[in-house]
């Protein structure tokens, strides 16, 4: 959500949070209504229909449901699982190799281009273990390691990984299979 | 200049605009670093792929792939002609059911050596039941490790039978995988661990 929208967004809830001055004769007025209400809902079977005039005719009600609404969409909104432009939901992955005598490891795969334009993602090492982490769209995937050592460069495939069979230009390459943890 | 001609105007730049888009959408970020040669064989194996109803990301993808591992763009087209006829063998093999990540899977498994007809058999057996681009993905994989397709097939379908979860699709895999390198006969090594892992968790609900 960009900056402005949660800027908003926070406005609206706080105000929308702010205690709500009520008279002193309020709960006998709603208790007026509701008795009210289940009367006709009990004369007419038209129960729907009823709740609707019933609550905006009352400010109180109207206030209190719309805050509502907005709590359980701001919810929503908030605990909405992470997604690519296109909408695909994404999942953090770690990708880990164990390369002790590297000067430099990184990740490429369908998922970044294969590293193209810079888009390769370069993993941090703890004593020779390699690792990174990256938000990998739900699905299957194809990537590889680039390690950079004594000898050059180098494409390996994740030896904890399966093996993708579509190596057409010679250097091996990982399937990955990427769940979606909202299912 | 009236309100008409103006909204006339404005739809007319909406139009081209989108065209724009839509023409720039076969990807700005790849189609330029080949060749113009390969650039058309490319655009017309998408257009054809388009046609069939067949995912397309992997044909991008795999230009990618190329180009980042220096093929020349002939090499590349190639490849992508390759993997659009086994996309469009596994579509046909899995049937609508299929989703694109199912039909990138079974393509992989059949660059691998397995027949459409034993992945058009897994697809049916599961139905909707369950997702089969994992157990696509391990049936390539050990069959790239020597394990007989056939025997392979049988594994696989002996797992999805029993309603093995992608857990116990994944800890196969490994544990195949392990006994290959310690020097296992790969297709004993499949088939003592199918046995093992194929414990029927809900047998009402699979298709025998």
């Amino acid at each position: 959500m960009p900056e402005w929208g949660r800027t908003t967004l926070e406005m609206i809830v706080q105000d929308l949070q702010r205690p709500v001055q009520l008279d002193e004769s309020f709960e006998r007025r709603v208790m007026v209504r509701v008795r009210r209400f289940y009367a006709q809902r009990r004369r007419r079977m038209r129960g729907w229909l009823a709740v609707g005039a019933s609550i905006t005719h009352h400010p109180a009600w109207t206030a209190a449901v719309a805050a509502g609404i907005v709590a359980v969409a701001t919810l929503g909104v908030m605990s909405v699982h992470p997604r690519t432009a296109s909408g695909g939901v994404i999942e953090p992955t770690t990708f880990v190799l164990v390369a002790p005598t590297a000067r430099s490891v990184a990740v490429v795969g369908d998922f970044n281009n294969w590293g193209l334009d810079d888009s390769a993602l370069v993993a941090t090492s703890n004593q020779g273990v390699w690792s990174v982490t990256a938000s990998v769209p739900v699905g299957v995937h194809r990537y590889a390691f680039v390690v950079n050592g004594v000898n050059g460069k180098q494409w390996m495939a994740d030896p904890t990984a399966p093996r993708s069979s579509g190596d057409d230009f010679g250097m091996p390459s990982s399937a990955l299979v990427v769940e979606d943890s909202t299912k | 200049m009236s309100k008409r001609t103006t909204r006339s105007l404005m739809m007319v730049a909406a139009l081209a605009s989108a065209s724009v888009t839509s023409a720039n959408a076969q990807d700005p970020r790849v189609l330029p670093r080949l060749d113009a040669p390969s650039r058309a064989a490319i655009a017309a194996v998408v257009d054809s792929a388009k046609a069939q109803g067949i995912p397309v990301e992997p044909l991008y993808d795999k230009v990618n792939e190329g180009v980042v591992k220096g093929a020349d763009g002939p090499h590349i087209v190639v490849a992508v002609r390759n993997l659009a006829l086994d996309l469009a063998t596994a579509h046909r093999a899995l049937g609508a059911l299929a989703t694109a990540d199912e039909i990138k899977a079974a393509a992989s498994a059949m660059h691998a050596g397995v027949p459409a007809v034993e992945l058009g058999k897994l697809k049916k057996q599961s139905g909707l039941r369950r997702s089969l681009t994992l157990p696509f993905t391990v049936l390539a994989d050990i069959v790239s490790r020597g394990v007989p397709v056939s025997t392979a097939a049988n594994a696989i379908r002996s797992l999805v039978g029993a309603g093995a979860k992608d857990k116990d699709i994944n800890d196969f895999q490994r544990n195949v995988k392990v006994d290959i390198e310690q020097g296992a006969p790969p297709a004993a090594a499949a088939e003592t661990r199918a046995k093992g892992a194929a414990k029927p968790d809900k047998p009402d609900q699979i298709d025998q």
